[in-house]
């Protein structure tokens, strides 16, 4: 268990979070271009993201009747730091994480539970149909995957008999998560594509809600939610690459590489599911959830248990 | 005052304003949250007690439920977003006084009792025993726990279930008077036709 | 933060729920002063633990237990709401005073 000094560490999740967010942005640029068969050159995909702070800076604010001006204004500065909460807790390189404390998997389920609160509210606030109708459906859809992000952490905590990341990282030494629970990693990729809502998982900003839970936000705002969105899929990623993908184990390249390496390999993916895979029906997602996903979850605990009998 | 002290007076008084603004709002969905908020600044408490397992439990728990409370006080309330003010109280006077004298009496219960100084070990595994004792001394109370929890599924399925062994569940639903004591109107009856309502309620 | 101080803070906390358990009409107001009763309660558990208790594994289960019959005073609570509203469609306590039908 080791801890930074706080300044360091701040600046750390702040600096991770950044250089995440304009990732993203620009491998979606190059994603959706690739996808429609579009040409784009690499200087205008790197130039995306800055092109559309200023489109945001410069549009109009524009407001609802009655809102919850507070908790509109908080809900994606709490989606946000709730990003840099869950990715506190996963260490990046041997002995540097922002406080891998002793209940990591739990903060992080935490967090990722609250990120439900934000987003729902972030529906809830604008006080307008659309997003509600969004933060209602997300709610009801994320009730049924919330369990299994739960699930599949334990099971990685069973051989590394602890609940800290950094020990969880450790226990991968020799053979990685992935191989050994191989449940794991992709039914927590659908929980990260569903607290971040994107792709298939879409049921918040989609576009048959003309948007969603977004669909009342203007310029800084929406620039602000979007921001936080990217930020929560790369606190998603970390954790994927630190649990089941080994974290910083690898040949040749220095630790941090490898585990900046591999998070941006599960942002990416993560990302392309948002423009291969179409949208699934939210009442047949949630039904398949609890009948197919939470079993398979439950066999993956089965698989971790047996394994470290 | 330490750094650890600041911190739990700003949780705790942060815990109690939010609890009180529970009952004080007009809107559900914000009492759902702010009782949420309340949970949250205890939990933080639990985490200075160094129960840091417990503390971070109690979030993610919480976190869970008061997301299904917001649900539930949407569907069932008349006025979810709480835009038009109103009043949904009942014997405040009795109720202020029953608050007041219980806090009173365990306060006195806090400050006058001597209780026993045997403060936790910082340095102790405290996670790894709890663990140790769920699976251990306590495995008959925490499986009993897991018991209870399941009776609790399977009652709220049959309570709240749409269709039972006796029928359609909501078969001579009436709608309540609109003042106490007033005349049943089988115009305001979900289900039915009205009249088929009226006739049920006749038969009681 | 020593032991009377958590506490003091408990029972405000409990008194709080009392006072809004026993004054509001709706079901799942009534509720959320149980909830806050019980977190109250939660409360003043860990502070006996970590100031009294000696950090004794059974005062966290006793807190797991609290955690455990909060979980299942909402699900039956809710349950009984939908029941009721079935049955009444009232989702406030006076609505079902009388057992006349």
């Amino acid at each position: 268990m080791t801890t930074l000094p706080p300044v360091v560490a701040v600046a750390l999740v702040v600096a991770v979070l950044t250089v995440g967010v304009y990732g993203v942005a620009v491998v979606d640029r190059l994603v959706s271009a690739v996808v429609a068969g579009w040409m784009v050159s690499a200087g205008e995909a790197l130039a995306a993201p800055l092109r559309a702070v200023a489109v945001a800076v410069t549009r109009q604010p524009v407001t609802t009747e009655a809102p919850d001006r507070i908790l509109w204004v908080l809900a994606p500065a709490a989606y946000a730091g709730l990003a840099a909460a869950a990715l506190a807790v996963v260490p990046l390189a041997p002995g540097v994480a922002v406080t891998d404390v002793r209940t990591g998997i739990v903060v992080f389920g935490a967090a990722e539970a609250l990120a439900i609160v934000a987003i729902f509210l972030h529906g809830w606030a604008p006080n307008a149909p659309l997003p509600l109708i969004a933060g209602y459906r997300f709610v009801g859809v994320a009730l049924s995957y919330e369990l299994l992000s739960m699930f599949v952490l334990i099971a990685a905590a069973i051989p590394a008999e602890s609940m800290s990341i950094g020990a969880i990282v450790e226990s991968q030494a020799g053979l990685w998560n992935v191989i050994r629970q191989p449940l794991g990693l992709p039914l927590f990729l659908i929980v990260a594509a569903g607290v971040t809502f994107l792709g298939p998982l879409d049921v918040v900003d989609s576009t048959d809600l003309a948007g969603g839970g977004a669909a009342e936000d203007s310029g800084m705002q929406h620039l602000a939610w979007s921001a936080a969105r990217a930020a929560m899929l790369i606190a998603f990623s970390a954790a994927s690459a630190a649990v089941f993908l080994g974290g910083w184990h690898g040949p040749v390249l220095p630790a941090a590489v490898w585990m900046a390496l591999k998070t941006a390999g599960v942002a990416t993916v993560l990302v392309g599911a948002r423009h291969v895979i179409a949208r699934v029906s939210p009442e047949r997602f949630v039904r398949w959830a609890w009948t197919v996903l939470l079993p398979l979850a439950f066999l993956d605990l089965v698989i971790a248990g047996m394994a470290s009998l | 005052m330490t750094g650890v002290d600041v911190a739990f007076w700003v949780f705790a008084l942060a815990a109690v304003w939010s609890g009180y603004r529970v009952f004080r709002t007009d809107s559900m969905v914000r009492a759902s949250f702010l009782l949420l908020a309340s949970f949250l600044n205890v939990g933080a408490i639990l985490v200075l007690l160094l129960a840091e397992y417990l503390g971070t439990a109690l979030l993610f728990m919480m976190t869970v439920e008061m997301v299904v409370m917001a649900l539930f006080m949407v569907m069932f309330m008349m006025n979810p977003a709480g835009l038009n003010p109103m009043e949904m109280v009942h014997q405040p006077r009795l109720a202020a006084v029953a608050g007041v004298v219980t806090t009173a009496g365990l306060g006195l219960v806090a400050v006058v009792v001597d209780f026993p100084d045997a403060p936790v070990d910082p340095a102790a595994e405290t996670i790894r025993a709890l663990g140790t004792e769920l699976l251990g001394g306590s495995m008959l109370v925490f499986e009993s726990a897991g018991v209870t929890l399941l009776a609790t599924m399977v009652c709220a399925v049959i309570l709240s279930a749409a269709r039972g062994r006796y029928g359609d569940g909501t078969a001579g639903s009436v709608a309540p008077p609109l003042e106490p004591g007033g005349d049943h109107r089988p115009e305001d009856d979900l289900v039915g036709d009205g009249g088929g309502g009226h006739h049920h309620h006749g038969g009681h | 933060m020593v032991l009377e101080t958590v506490l003091l803070v408990a029972a405000v906390l409990l008194g709080i729920g009392v006072w809004g358990a026993l004054s509001q009409q709706s079901f799942v107001m009534l509720m959320m002063g149980i909830e806050l009763m019980v977190n109250g309660a939660i409360l003043a558990a860990g502070g006996l633990w970590a100031y009294a208790g000696g950090g004794a594994p059974k005062g966290q289960v006793l807190v797991i237990i609290a955690m455990a019959v909060m979980a299942i005073e909402m699900a039956i609570g809710f349950a009984l709401v939908v029941a009721v509203y079935r049955a009444r469609q009232a989702d406030m306590t006076e609505g079902i005073a009388s057992m006349k039908g």
